[in-house]
C-alpha cells in the first residue's frame, strides 16, 4: 500500500509515468490512486517531492480456501531451464496430490515458449508464460512486479522456488511486497494438518545445519518457500504429459526497472555444470596444490562421473578457481549425490556448505583431519597416488 | 571440542572488552602463537610490522594524556590492554618491550620531559616510529637503584655524562629506529647514608656522540627483544633533556618502576590465562590409560589451583590499577579517573610490589606445570609452555626489580622502616 | 548523504545445540559477535566515506535484546556515526518478515537516507530476507551479493557494484537511493578498531526506540506481526559414522569401487 500526501504532491506526473500497472492519474493537479495498485513503490523512489509514502503493512488475505494450487517459479538463464524448475515440480507433485489441487509452473523471460514444453514434460498441468523484452534478463523489479500481478489474479496456495541466488534475491522481495510468510532454503516439505487445515509444513536447517526447524505460514497466502537445490528430485520427463499454456501479458515499463547489469565479468564456459547444480563434484583445498593444473587429476575424474570441480575458500584466495566454485559457508551450500573431496582438512565453514550431500567421499593425507566426520567413505592417504589409481579402474570399468 | 575460553570479562567496560577483541583479532592475523615461537627462535630485533601494528592498535601509552599525543586512558584501561598482550604472546617479549618499558615508563617519561623531548622522542614512540626505554641498571648496581656510577656535569648550557649501563631492553631496536632512554646519572656527590641524593635523570638519544652500544646477550628466553647495554663516554646533552628536577632523579625513577611493575602483573596473569587455556585444551583431547589427561587428579587439582591463583591474582591487579588511578591529583587526571588522590604513594608501591613478586611467578609456575601436565610435547617448542617459562622467568629473576626487592618493600610497609634489611 | 548499515548481533558460532526437553536453542553461554557478513557492509559503508569528498553521516541500525548495544558499539568503534537499537519486548519472536516491519518503520523515520546496507544473510539464520524485504517495503531497488561497490555518484544518483550471480560476477547499476545486501570475496580483513577509534565511540549519539518511537499496533511486531511461526525445533539426526581405510592406495581404491557400486551410486 501506498499514501499520497496531496499537500506535498504538485502534479508533475513522475509517478504515473514509472507506474508498471497505471495505478495512478492526475485528478484536480494532484496524483490519485486508482484500484489496480499493486504496492510495488516504484512510485515511492520516484516521486521527487516525497509525497508517496509507502504503507507497511500485512495484506488482507481473507478467505485462505480461495487459495488453490501449487505453484512453482521455473528460472531459466539465456533460455536454458534451469534443474530448480524440475526439481520442484518434481516435489510439487507430491503436495499437489496430498492436497487435490493443480500443479502450476511460472515463466518469465523472452522467446521462451520452448521451455514450456519441457516443464509440461516435468509434470506441470498449467504453464502461466510470462514473455516480455523486458524479461529478457532478470531484474528483481520487472520479476516481481510480474509476479505480484499473477499472485493477485490467480491466488495460488502454495509457491515454490529454487535457493538459488536468484530465488532468493525474487522470493523475499514478493513476499515483501505483499505482506506474506516466506521460509528461506528448505530441505523438505510436506502437509501437514494442523488445527482442522491443511498446511506446509517447512523443515529448513539454521546455524550453519546445527539446528533444524519445522516452519508454517498459518495466515498467509501463497505459503511460499525458497528450497534447496538438488534436495528435491525431479520426475521422469514424459512428453506425453498433457498440460494447459497460459500466456500472461504483463507490461513493465522501463523507468521501473532501476538496476541494469552493464557488464559480465566472469563468463562461463557452458560446458562447465554450476557446482550447486552438479549431481557429482569434485572437490580440492590446499592440499591438491595452488596452480591450475594441480587440479588436472581432480577434473578428470570428474569428467568420467558426469561431474564438475570445486574448490576451498583458500583456492579461490590463491586466484586458482573463481568464486563461483567455491563450496562452503561463504561460497556455495551444495547438495549433490557424490561429492569428492580431496586435502581439504574440513573447517567447520566447509562441512556446513557440504554436509547434505548424499555421499561424502574424502581422501586425505591426515587421519586425524575433520573432514573425516562427516565422510560416509574415507581414504588416508596421497590423492597423487589415489586418484590415477581411481581413474584408471573408472575408465576401465566405463570401457566395459 | 571447542576451545576452552578462561576469561571473565563481565566486570569490564565496553571499551575495556573492545580493546581486548580488536588486540585478538589484530593477533590472530599477525601475531599467531606459531609466529611467537618462531620469532623468540629466530631471536632480535623485535619485527618492525609487529611494532607498527601495535602503534596501529593504539596499545602503547595509553595513558599519556590526549593533548600529548596519547589516548587518555586509565590505568584500569591500560591493564585490560596489557592481560591481553600478555594473552597473545606468552613469551612475554612484547609486553617487555611494549607494556613495561614504552608504557609504563613512557608515560613517566613524559610526565617530566620536555616539549622538545616530547614532540622529538615520545610522540614519535606512540606511533611505533621510535623506541624509548630505561636505562638504570649498571655493572654494580642493579637492584640497588640508588648505588650507581655513572656522572654528569654541567659545562655551559650543556650536561656532559659519563657512565655504563647495562641489562637493557630494547637498545639493539632503539639503535635501529631511532630514539633514546631514560638515564639516571649523579650530579653532585654521593652522600653517606643517602645514596639517592644529588641522582638526576637525563633523556638520552640512542645516536648521541660518544654512546657505544655493546652487543645484546644471550638470554634464556623473550628471545625476539634484544637485551644489552651502552658505555657513555662524554656524551653532551641540553639542558631540555633533564627529566624533571635535578637531584630528584630517584623519585621520578621510582614511579616510573612503579608503572612499570603494573603492566608487567597485568601481563604476566594475561600469560597466565593463555598457558591454562592451552594445556587444558591438550589434557581435554589426550587420554593415557584410557582416559583423558583432565580426569587424573593429579593433573586436575594443580590447573585448578593455578586457575584459583591467577583469579586471585586478577583482583589484586585490578585494585593496584585502582589505585593507580588514584594517584595524581593535577588537573585533567582526576576528570579522566573521576577519583581524587586518596593513597600515599608507598603504599601504592607495596601493593604494587606484591604483584609484581607474585604474579610473574605464578605465570612461571604455571608454565612449569603445564610442561609436566603435557610431558615431552610441553617440552618441545611445538607448543607455547616452554617459550613462555623462559620468557617469564625474566621477570622473577630482574627485569623491573627482582621478586627480593619487592619483598623488601612489602616488609618496610608491613613491619616498619626499621625493619629494611640493607640498613 | 545518508547511509544506514543494518547490523545484528549473532552467536560467535554456528556450534549451538538444541535443548532437548524444551526444543529451544541453547543461548547461554554462547558469546555473541557482529554478524560477519553485516560487518563487511559496514566496512564497505566506511570505505566510502573515508574515499569520498562529500560529507557522509553512517548510522548502524540493529534490532534485538538490550545487550545488542555492544554490537553497535563495535560499530561505532569501526567508523558508524551514530548507532540506533530497536529493542522492545514487543519486538521479540520476530521472523523475518516482522523484522523487516520494524527496520523499515525505522528507516522511514530516520528519512533522508541515500544508501541501505546490509549483511547477505545473518549466521544464525541464514534466511537472506530481511534485506529484499525492507527494499520491497520502501520501493527501493534491491542489489544483492554484492561484493565490491565501485562507484558511488550522488549527484547523478547511481551506483555501480559488483555482484555474484549463480552464473558468475558481474558490474551492476543501480539508481540510489537502493539497498545493498553484501558478501565478501574470499581473502577479505575486516577493519579493526584501534585504541583511539574505541575511545572516540564511546562519545557518538546511541539511542534506542521501542514501540513508541515507532508507528504502529504492538500487533504488528514480534511473534504477534511474524507471517511464518516455527513449530518445532530439534538437532538433525546424527549422521551415521562412515569407513575410514587406512591401506594401500590400490586395496583403497578397490575398496571405495566396492562401497560405490553396493550404494548404487555409479
Amino acid at each position: 500500500m501506498i499514501e499520497i500526501d496531496l499537500g506535498q504532491c504538485t502534479g508533475c506526473g513522475k509517478c504515473i509515468k514509472v507506474c508498471p500497472v497505471d495505478a495512478l492519474e492526475i485528478d484536480d493537479g494532484k496524483a490519485v490512486l486508482t484500484g489496480n495498485c499493486i504496492s510495488c513503490g516504484v512510485c515511492v523512489s520516484a516521486c521527487l517531492e516525497d509525497a508517496i509514502e509507502p504503507v507497511i503493512q500485512t495484506a488482507e488475505v481473507g478467505d485462505l480456501s480461495q487459495y488453490s494450487g501449487v505453484w512453482v517459479f521455473a528460472e531459466q538463464h539465456e533460455g536454458e531451464l534451469k534443474p530448480t524448475g524440475p526439481q520442484l515440480l518434481g516435489k510439487g507433485k507430491e503436495l499437489a496430490d496430498q492436497l487435490g489441487e493443480e500443479l502450476c509452473a511460472v515463466l518469465i523471460g523472452n522467446d521462451i515458449k520452448g521451455l514450456s514444453e519441457e516443464l509440461g514434460a516435468y509434470g506441470a498441468e498449467k504453464v502461466y508464460m510470462v514473455e516480455d523484452e523486458i524479461f529478457k534478463n532478470y531484474s528483481t523489479e520487472a520479476y516481481t512486479t510480474a509476479l505480484t500481478s499473477l499472485i493477485s489474479e490467480y491466488k495460488p496456495n502454495i509457491f515454490l522456488y529454487g535457493a538459488t541466488h536468484l530465488g532468493r534475491d525474487l522470493a523475499p522481495s514478493v513476499a515483501g511486497r505483499m505482506g506474506l510468510g516466506l521460509t528461506a532454503d528448505c530441505t523438505d516439505l510436506n502437509i501437514e494438518e494442523v488445527e482442522g487445515r491443511k498446511v506446509l509444513l517447512q523443515t529448513r536447517p539454521a546455524f550453519g545445519g546445527n539446528v533444524m526447524a519445522d516452519i508454517v505460514c498459518p495466515d498467509s497466502r501463497p505459503q511460499m518457500a525458497t528450497v534447496r537445490p538438488h534436495v528435491m528430485s525431479p520426475m521422469e520427463p514424459d512428453k506425453d504429459r498433457e498440460f494447459e499454456i497460459i500466456e500472461e501479458s504483463i507490461k513493465v515499463k522501463e523507468e521501473s526497472v532501476s538496476t541494469e547489469v552493464i557488464e559480465v565479468l566472469e563468463p562461463e564456459g557452458k560446458s562447465e555444470i554450476p557446482v550447486e547444480e552438479a549431481d557429482v563434484v569434485v572437490s580440492g583445498g590446499r592440499g591438491v596444490g595452488t596452480c591450475e593444473e594441480d587440479f588436472d587429476l581432480l577434473r578428470e575424474v570428474a569428467d568420467l562421473l558426469d561431474g564438475t570441480v570445486g574448490c576451498s575458500r583458500p583456492i579461490v584466495e590463491e586466484d586458482v578457481m573463481p568464486k563461483s566454485r567455491q563450496v562452503g559457508q561463504s561460497g556455495k551450500t551444495i547438495s549433490p549425490k557424490l561429492y569428492i573431496v580431496c586435502g581439504v582438512s574440513g573447517a567447520i565453514q566447509h562441512k556446513v556448505g557440504i554436509k547434505d550431500s548424499d555421499y561424502i567421499i574424502a581422501v586425505n593425507k591426515d587421519p586425524d583431519a575433520p573432514i573425516f566426520d562427516i565422510a560416509d567413505f574415507g581414504i588416508v592417504g596421497d590423492l597423487n597416488e589415489v586418484l590415477p589409481l581411481l581413474i584408471e579402474k573408472l575408465e576401465k570399468a566405463k570401457e566395459n | 571440542m571447542a576451545r576452552t575460553d578462561l576469561s571473565d570479562d563481565r566486570e569490564l567496560t565496553e571499551e575495556q572488552k573492545l580493546f581486548k577483541e580488536s588486540i585478538s583479532d589484530w593477533a590472530e592475523r599477525n601475531l599467531p602463537l606459531e609466529r611467537v615461537i618462531e620469532m623468540n627462535r629466530e631471536g632480535y630485533p623485535f619485527p618492525e610490522d609487529i611494532i607498527q601494528g601495535l602503534a596501529e592498535l593504539g596499545v602503547i601509552m595509553g595513558p599519556v594524556p590526549e593533548e600529548h599525543g596519547g589516548m587518555g586512558l586509565t590505568w584500569k584501561d591500560q591493564i585490560a590492554i596489557a592481560e591481553q598482550i600478555g594473552y597473545i604472546d606468552p613469551s612475554i617479549a612484547t609486553a617487555a618491550g611494549f607494556m613495561a618499558v614504552e608504557t609504563g615508563w613512557g608515560f613517566t617519561l613524559n610526565r617530566y620531559c620536555t616539549e622538545e623531548v616530547r614532540k622529538k622522542y615520545i610522540q614519535p614512540a606512540i606511533k611505533g616510529e621510535k623506541f624509548v626505554g630505561i636505562a638504570t641498571t649498571e655493572p654494580k648496581g642493579g637492584s640497588d637503584v640508588a648505588g650507581f656510577e655513572s656522572t654528569a656535569e654541567k659545562e655551559g648550557d650543556e650536561w656532559v655524562l659519563n657512565g655504563e649501563k647495562t641489562f637493557i631492553s630494547g637498545v639493539e631496536e632503539c639503535r635501529r629506529m631511532g630514539g633514546g632512554y631514560w638515564v639516571n646519572v649523579r650530579t653532585g656527590p654521593q652522600i653517606e647514608g643517602a645514596p639517592h641524593k644529588n641522582m638526576t635523570s637525563f633523556f638520552v638519544p640512542i645516536d648521541a656522540d660518544g654512546l657505544e652500544p655493546q652487543e645484546p646477550y644471550d638470554d634464556a628466553g623473550r628471545g625476539s627483544l634484544s637485551t644489552s647495554g651502552f658505555i657513555m663516554e662524554d656524551v653532551r646533552v641540553p639542558e631540555e633533556y633533564m627529566l624533571g628536577e635535578k637531584g630528584k632523579g630517584f623519585y621520578h625513577t621510582m614511579e616510573g618502576f612503579d608503572l612499570a611493575r603494573i603492566m608487567i602483573g597485568a601481563s604476566a596473569i594475561g600469560v597466565t590465562r593463555r598457558v591454562l587455556e592451552e594445556a587444558a585444551d591438550y589434557i581435554k583431547e589426550r587420554e593415557t590409560f584410557g582416559k583423558p589427561l583432565a580426569k587424573y587428579e593429579g593433573i586436575q587439582f594443580p590447573f585448578v589451583e593455578r586457575y584459583t591463583e591467577m583469579e586471585a591474582s586478577k583482583l589484586m591487579v585490578k585494585k593496584v590499577a585502582d589505585m593507580a588511578d588514584t594517584r595524581y591529583d593535577e588537573e585533567g587526571w582526576v576528570e579522566r579517573t573521576g577519583k581524587a588522590q586518596t593513597y600515599k604513594p608507598t603504599e601504592i608501591a607495596k601493593w604494587i610490589s606484591m604483584i609484581k613478586y607474585k604474579v610473574p611467578h605464578l605465570a612461571k609456575d604455571t608454565a612449569d606445570d603445564a610442561m609436566h601436565w603435557l610431558g615431552a610435547a610441553g617440552y618441545s617448542s611445538e607448543y607455547i609452555f616452554e617459550t613462555a617459562w623462559r620468557g617469564v622467568m625474566s621477570y622473577c629473576v630482574g627485569a623491573e626489580g627482582g621478586a627480593n626487592i619487592q619483598k623488601i618493600v612489602i616488609g618496610r610497609e608491613t613491619l616498619g622502616k626499621d625493619y629494611v634489611p640493607y640498613k | 548523504m545518508r547511509f544506514v548499515v543494518l547490523v545484528k548481533q549473532v552467536p560467535d558460532t554456528t556450534e549451538v545445540e538444541v535443548d532437548e526437553e524444551t526444543g529451544t536453542i541453547i543461548r547461554e553461554g554462547v558469546p555473541s559477535t557482529l554478524n560477519a557478513f553485516d560487518e563487511f557492509a559496514l566496512n564497505a559503508a566506511v570505505d566510502i566515506k573515508e574515499k569520498t569528498e562529500e560529507e557522509v553521516e553512517i548510522i548502524a541500525l540493529s534490532m534485538g535484546p538490550p545487550q545488542a548495544e555492544e554490537t553497535l558499539n563495535k560499530c561505532l568503534a569501526i567508523g558508524a556515526d551514530r548507532a540506533i537499537l530497536l529493542t522492545d519486548r514487543a519486538f521479540a519472536g520476530a521472523d523475518t518478515w516482522a523484522t523487516a516491519v520494524t527496520l523499515s518503520r525505522a528507516l522511514k523515520k530516520i528519512g533522508n537516507i541515500d544508501l541501505i546496507f546490509a549483511g547477505q544473510e545473518a549466521s544464525d539464520g541464514n534466511t537472506a530476507q530481511v534485506g529484499p524485504e525492507v527494499a520491497a517495503h520502501h520501493g527501493l531497488p534491491q542489489v544483492t551479493y554484492v561484493s565490491e561497490i565501485e562507484e558511488v555518484d550522488p549527484k547523478e544518483e547511481y551506483i555501480v557494484c559488483k555482484k555474484e550471480r549463480d552464473e558468475g560476477h558481474v558490474r551492476i547499476k543501480s539508481d540510489m537511493p537502493a539497498i545493498l545486501a553484501c558478501m565478501p570475496d574470499p581473502g577479505f580483513e575486516p577493519k579493526i578498531p584501534n585504541v583511539r577509534e574505541i575511545m572516540k565511540a564511546k562519545k557518538k549519539p546511541k539511542e534506542q526506540w521501542g514501540i513508541e518511537e515507532l508507528d504502529g499496533q504492538e500487533d504488528d511486531y514480534g511473534l504477534e506481526g511474524s507471517e511464518s511461526v516455527v513449530v518445532e525445533t530439534y538437532s538433525p539426526p546424527p549422521k551415521e559414522e562412515g569407513i575410514k581405510i587406512e591401506e594401500e592406495p590400490e586395496k583403497s581404491v578397490d575398496e571405495l569401487l566396492k562401497f560405490l557400486d553396493e550404494e548404487g551410486i555409479l
